[in-house]
């Protein structure tokens, strides 16, 4: 059977402009993200058992369009669009211009995740965006407003920064294709080096890595807990394999140890910053600057051990699983049913690094990488962050624990599905040999 | 000639940039950020040129013609960045209509 990738850009951009004209639209909606989910699931399934899928649009690469999907790639397009259609559930009042957003969102992070070219990467991220800061900015309240206008204005110089690392990158290779440029990558000179700088910088305000990060907790205080969810697995996701892709673009000892330098003091001050914060989604932004940190210290591992692959997709996962579900249950005060405590418990255990949870795998694979490389401040740092994650989480557990919820039954199960996967990933061993099975890009 | 491009390529860049850094007024700081655009789709623009080429449509009479990507993507960038610019003028109103002024730097805690 043939699957084809484009799908699950082309099927949500389509229906996003159609929205006006249907009336229904959160059954149109989930309709659209269930069957996004199953076809990338098929596309895992079908990557998994006969290799990386190519699309091509129009002409044969180099020179056309082409979308290219391993295994990280597909699972991660099933991972973003599985728990959007499960974050979306918990959307009670559903109105046609937040429908339209959501797919849009959604539709352009898998975009970023499945794509060839670097200019059509542009192109995702500024329709993951727009799309975002209309969703930030979806209360009309000043904390939202704030939010959007500091997210906006970090994100405008964002898109210029990554145009001129776009347009060295053309100027010296006189291509776009992403395969193309790594395959033709050499040390020395000016213009590559600086449009390395200028694709990380630009990127990096996407992917929430730590000079770039000032937008990030007033945009996640500022939008509503499904949109702060979609946030912290969508676009931010997307930025952080984009930058695994650029990492591997360019390939050089330099840029790993930048990326690690950057993932410590990310990690760090993130999970300290966290530690101070009042407000439970500011608290909840500031770690996941400080699981973006971590992330990035994995990739920066991509060249020297293998362990490092495995602890991206721990990490990644479930943190996008886990933190999903720590927004969605942040818009009501405190875990008043039973799903809401499994939830809040399974999702807490896991981003402090407790064993059945996949965040415990992700943390494990960090540390077992940081051992074969020698490199014991690495973990020292992991642990100390871990210590901190620790106390503020125990600190959030003990408040809202005791406080009673006020919110319909079904609001309470989304989470509650999320926390599921996050177990179910760290329980089921079979998914290590995925995960090894296959870089991040594999030409 | 094509290093009083670069440099207006630069100036653009320059004066954007300054823009943003030092300016309070949100629709100063989006203007800036709107310049700082046009010097990146100039600066692409610059990069396809070549040497004595014509428009890139092809009908046998010319033999250089200049690198017609560089222009589909200059396109897309502009289309982008209006899109971006209109959102972010919809944003400074309403932001404009709940506070009363246009200073960014109460907003700014870093």
């Amino acid at each position: 059977m043939v699957i084809h990738p484009v799908l699950l850009i082309a099927i949500p951009l389509l229906f996003a402009f159609l929205m006006p004209l249907l009336k229904r639209a959160k059954a149109v909606t989930i309709i659209i993200l269930l069957f996004n989910t199953l076809l990338a699931i098929l596309m895992f399934h079908n990557v998994y058992n006969n290799g990386p899928l190519y699309e091509i649009i129009a002409f044969s690469p180099p020179i056309g369009i082409y979308l290219y999907v391993d295994n990280i790639a597909a699972l991660l397009a099933v991972m973003i669009n599985l728990l959007a259609f499960i974050n979306f559930l918990s959307v009670e009042k559903v109105e046609i211009k937040f429908a339209m957003l959501y797919l849009l969102a959604v539709a352009s992070s898998t975009g970023i995740v499945i794509t060839g070219d670097i200019f059509n990467m542009f192109v995702f991220f500024e329709i993951a965006a727009v799309s975002s800061y209309a969703l930030v900015a979806w209360k009309r309240d000043k904390e939202a407003l704030e939010g959007a206008i500091k997210y906006m204005v970090l994100g405008s110089i964002a898109s210029v920064l990554m145009l001129v690392g776009i347009a060295f990158l053309y100027s010296e290779f006189r291509s776009l294709n992403i395969y193309d440029i790594m395959n033709r990558m050499d040390e020395g000179s000016v213009l590559i080096l600086l449009s390395f700088a200028f694709l990380l910088t630009g990127i990096g305000v996407e992917a929430e890595i730590f000079p770039l990060n000032g937008w990030v907790p007033d945009a996640y205080q500022g939008a509503a807990g499904s949109i702060a969810s979609l946030l912290s697995f969508g676009p931010s996701k997307a930025g952080i394999y984009a930058i695994a892709r650029l990492l591997m673009i360019f390939s050089w000892q330099q840029s790993y140890d930048l990326a690690l330098s950057v993932g410590i003091m990310t990690l760090l001050i993130g999970e300290l910053a966290a530690f101070r914060q009042e407000n439970v989604k500011r608290m909840l932004a500031y770690s996941s600057i400080g699981q973006m940190g971590l992330i990035l210290i994995s990739l920066s591992m991509l060249d020297s051990t293998d362990y490092a692959i495995i602890a991206f997709f721990f990490l990644l996962v479930s943190h996008a699983a886990s933190k999903g579900a720590l927004f969605l249950l942040s818009e009501r005060k405190g875990f008043g049913s039973n799903a809401s405590k499994y939830a809040g418990i399974v999702s807490v255990m896991s981003l402090i690094g407790m064993p059945p949870m996949a965040g415990f795998w992700g943390k494990w694979y960090i540390i077992m990488g940081a051992m074969q490389m020698e490199a014991w401040w690495i973990i020292a740092a992991i642990v100390f962050s871990s210590v901190v994650e620790a106390a503020y989480f125990a600190r959030y557990l003990s408040t809202t624990m005791q406080e009673e919820e006020h919110a319909s039954i079904i609001a309470a199960y989304p989470p509650a599905i999320m926390a599921t996967l996050t177990l179910l990933l760290g329980i089921l061993p079979f998914i290590y040999k995925i995960a090894t099975i296959g870089g991040v890009i594999n030409g | 000639m094509i290093w009083a491009i670069y440099f207006a390529i630069a100036s653009l860049l320059a004066i954007g940039i300054y823009g943003v850094i030092t300016k309070k007024n949100l629709m100063k700081i989006f203007i800036s950020i709107s310049i700082m655009e046009t010097g990146v789709n100039l600066m692409l623009i610059a990069i396809g040129y070549i040497p004595g080429g014509t428009a890139p449509i092809e009908n046998g009479d010319f033999t250089t013609y200049v690198d017609p990507l560089p222009q589909a993507l200059v396109l897309t960038a502009i289309v982008i960045g209006v899109s971006v610019l209109a959102l972010a003028l919809v944003m400074v109103i309403n932001y404009y209509e709940k506070n009363k002024t246009l200073e960014y730097r109460r907003l700014m805690k870093w």
